[in-house]
């Protein structure tokens, strides 16, 4: 599908020229929005590439995408267990990946990180560890397994590495997030399962910035939450979009809904009546809806992936 | 479990016969048993399940739900009220808004029918699909006073012109936040720019007609809820919605429609449900705990005396070949064929609803229900099937007579009554098979044998009905 825009973007990735690119999911009753789509801060778009499907290039269940040093884009499917390898423009090069649980093998390759020396690190999720390869595919190490103790992972999401080389898990099912040295070492862990500040229900992803403050995508509270890096917590994001430029292209272009719109109050507040359903976020449109990646680019701006309205939403940090 | 549920498996009716058939109707109605379903497990690997875009998703995830529920019969009367308060995503154009409508159809179809009306009147999916947000003080729009007295309550003929109009004027007032965008963006079936936009109810008081009003024969000034309460306490409510259950639990009655004109196949049992009713304030779970307990629930007169919906045979499908028990992207299959076979979840025709029995089938959608069944036990290495080809083997011992190895299928495929024919036809079948064959080590010769005979069962016209 060649169109501007996103699909249930779980994902994206900046290189170091600044071009964006996200990752879109889309859902298997619509499986036309599978595709990962490049643009840039100022909403410059320049194309997409992808599709959905089982043959080279294309994605059944996309999860995530991660640019080595060479600018190539990277992209797991945790459907075909696949590492799908492109060039900067999208054009597609190669793959790699084996479904199974033995070392070098993946089920379910939910998130990745390029480590200091240009490894790929993938939380394989479904046999709860964290692998590290080269670029091609050679298995090189791996860490965890099922479990609530430390170093012990229940479906791991979301991992990142640090400029200090330590290595950041999203331990989704065990609902916190552990650290760990660079060779796989436990170092410590954060926050506990709940929906107060400082805690956590069944996040996706973390980024860490050069103080090591930790933004999380804290999903399943349709939050960010920023952390010190002790774990303390310092602040929540609760989302406060905007209507971006494509977005206000497309008001421009339809007169009549957006006077509708303009006449309406769309900030109606959480209230009995609209926390009443399962997904509250679903009425009010300028928060997040199922915030589930968050990536810094090297200014140290922080991107959030918000999946369920199709947008990203970019902070800075004062 | 057919009928209170989405059918069973060998494993779950021998655990029921074993814990007593009074204890299982007991059990499926307490309101405390979990579900079981792993919503983050949904909400990770599936987006829509979430967003809810449009029907695709949705009819994913219910299904999803109907296949995997450790409460089969709440999300059987979830269906049942979806079927009752029939709203469509063609005038909706968000899945979201209507699974929202779904839960609440969980949370309160057990219950109360007073408080599932009131809940109804206010559900957002309801006020736009039958145009209340237009309805004003000072200028009524009846759509929605018309249906609930005629479809969603007391049925034609028990109430007057000036009763439709009194309803709807008590319902002014009863709208959705920023009505006139929302309903553009239904009309445009928009989702931008960010998806879609959640509707919620707003009571606006400026808009609401708070005079005196005659409704059924009493005089006051009533708001929604007071309505309700009159249209609860009438005879003709608990007789049309005792036959609702009745048609959608114990045998197929004609379409709503002939009612009026038709007698109910068994009057006495409305009549015992109606009572019920009454007597138990309302409560559709005591209702439903009379009926199954019920010796005209129970009779052999209305035994396989339902059409299956699409529903009840997809999901029943898919509980016994197991195949779904892990989230697979390839359920979505399954829930479009719904649509195919004539019941697009979240889409109903008409606030008439689907027009059930007889009228599931046509020659078109007959021959791709039986494929559908027959094709699904094609493939033996299914967990659901591999497990009862195992037992199959284990009980046949090198000594089954095609009579008892044919029995053994249909108690495996959930205790299912065959007519003559069909029987004849899986006897005559089983006749082929040498008695020496099954349960030896020649597991081939066994995959072979018990998986068509499988298939044969699921392609009986039997097995259409429940």
């Amino acid at each position: 599908m060649e169109f501007r825009g996103f699909y249930y973007p779980v994902d994206l990735a900046i290189n170091k020229e600044g071009r964006i690119y996200g990752l879109n999911r889309s859902h298997e009753g619509d499986p036309r929005g599978v595709r990962i789509c490049m643009f840039d801060y100022d909403s410059n778009y320049f194309g997409a590439f992808g599709s959905v499907g089982e043959e080279d290039g294309q994605f059944t269940w996309a999860t995530s995408i991660a640019i080595d040093r060479e600018g190539l884009v990277y992209v797991s499917d945790e459907y075909t267990d696949r590492i799908s390898i492109f060039d900067s423009e999208g054009n597609y090069l190669r793959k790699w990946g084996e479904h199974g649980d033995m070392p070098g093998q993946i089920d379910g390759p939910a998130s990745m990180a390029f480590d200091n020396d240009d490894n790929l690190l993938i939380s394989d999720h479904r046999n709860n560890r964290i692998q590290k390869f080269t670029k091609d595919g050679r298995y090189v190490s791996s860490f965890g397994k099922e479990g609530e103790g430390d170093g012990e992972f229940n479906l791991p999401w979301g991992v990142t590495v640090s400029s200090s080389g330590d290595l950041y898990v999203v331990d989704w099912r065990n609902d916190r997030i552990q650290r760990f040295t660079s060779d796989g070492e436990f170092k410590s862990k954060y926050c506990e399962s709940g929906s107060d500040e400082g805690q956590l229900n069944r996040p996706a992803s973390v980024a860490v910035d050069k103080s090591g403050h930790m933004y999380v995508a804290d999903m399943g509270n349709d939050r960010v939450q920023v952390f010190d890096p002790d774990g303390g917590f310092v602040m929540t994001l609760e989302g406060q979009a905007t209507v971006s430029p494509w977005a206000q292209e497309f008001l421009d272009a339809s007169p009549t809904e957006a006077s509708a719109r303009y006449e309406s109050d769309l900030r109606v507040a959480l209230n009995a009546r609209t926390g009443g359903t399962y997904e509250k976020r679903s009425h009010i449109e300028h928060l997040f809806w199922a915030p589930i990646s968050v990536k810094l680019d090297l200014e140290g701006k922080i991107y959030v992936t918000d999946r369920n309205r199709h947008r990203v939403q970019v902070y800075r940090r004062v | 479990m057919r009928r209170a549920g989405f059918g069973a498996t060998y494993q779950e009716i021998h655990e029921n016969v074993s814990d007593g058939y009074d204890h299982t109707v007991d059990h499926l109605l307490d309101p405390n048993v979990s579900d079981g379903i792993q919503q983050d497990m949904l909400r990770r690997y599936h987006p829509d399940h979430s967003g809810g875009l449009g029907t695709a998703g949705m009819a994913f995830y219910w299904l999803h739900r109907m296949v995997q529920t450790q409460t089969p019969l709440r999300e059987k009367v979830a269906l049942f009220w979806h079927h009752v308060f029939a709203t469509g995503y063609g005038k909706l154009a968000q899945g979201r808004v209507l699974m929202d409508q779904v839960e609440m159809f969980r949370q309160h179809g057990f219950g109360s029918l007073k408080t599932l009306l009131i809940e109804l009147s206010r559900d957002p999916s309801m006020i736009i699909w039958l145009d209340n947000q237009d309805n004003h003080k000072g200028a009524i729009n009846e759509n929605y006073g018309r249906e609930l007295l005629e479809l969603f309550s007391m049925g034609v003929g028990n109430y007057s012109e000036d009763d439709i109009k009194a309803c709807a004027q008590a319902f002014t007032g009863w709208t959705v936040s920023n009505a006139k965008y929302m309903k553009m963006r239904a009309d445009n079936d928009s989702l931008w720019p960010y998806g879609r936009l959640n509707l919620h109810f707003e009571f606006d008081e400026d808009d609401h007609d708070g005079s005196e009003m005659t409704f059924l024969n009493e005089t006051g000034v009533f708001n929604g809820e007071e309505v309700v309460d009159i249209i609860c306490r009438q005879p003709a409510t608990a007789n049309f919605i005792s036959r609702h259950m009745y048609n959608f639990f114990v045998a197929d009655e004609p379409p709503v429609p002939q009612w009026p004109y038709r007698e109910p196949r068994d009057p006495e049992a409305i009549q015992i449900l109606s009572d019920a009713y009454f007597e138990s304030g309302y409560n559709i779970a005591e209702m439903l705990r009379v009926m199954f307990k019920s010796e005209f629930f129970k009779s052999e007169n209305v035994r396989s005396e339902k059409v299956k919906s699409p529903a009840e045979l997809v999901a029943g499908v898919l509980r016994l070949t197991g195949e779904s028990r892990k989230l697979t992207p390839k359920l979505q299959g399954d829930a479009n064929l719904l649509g195919v076979m004539g019941q697009q979840l979240l889409n109903p025709p008409s606030v008439e609803g689907w027009h059930t029995g007889t009228e599931w089938l046509d020659t078109g959608n007959l021959v791709e229900r039986i494929n559908y069944a027959a094709s699904k036990f094609a493939d033996v290495n299914k967990p659901g099937i591999k497990e009862m080809i195992g037992r199959l083997a284990a009980d046949a011992g090198g000594v089954a007579t095609p009579e008892t190895l044919v029995q053994d299928c249909l108690d495996q495929m959930g205790a299912i009554s065959l007519s003559k024919t069909s029987m004849d036809a899986l006897l005559n079948q089983a006749s082929k098979t040498g008695k020496s064959e099954i349960g030896t080590d020649e597991r081939e010769t066994d995959e072979d044998i018990l998986g068509e005979l499988l298939r044969l069962v699921a392609a009986t016209p039997d097995f259409q009905r429940c």
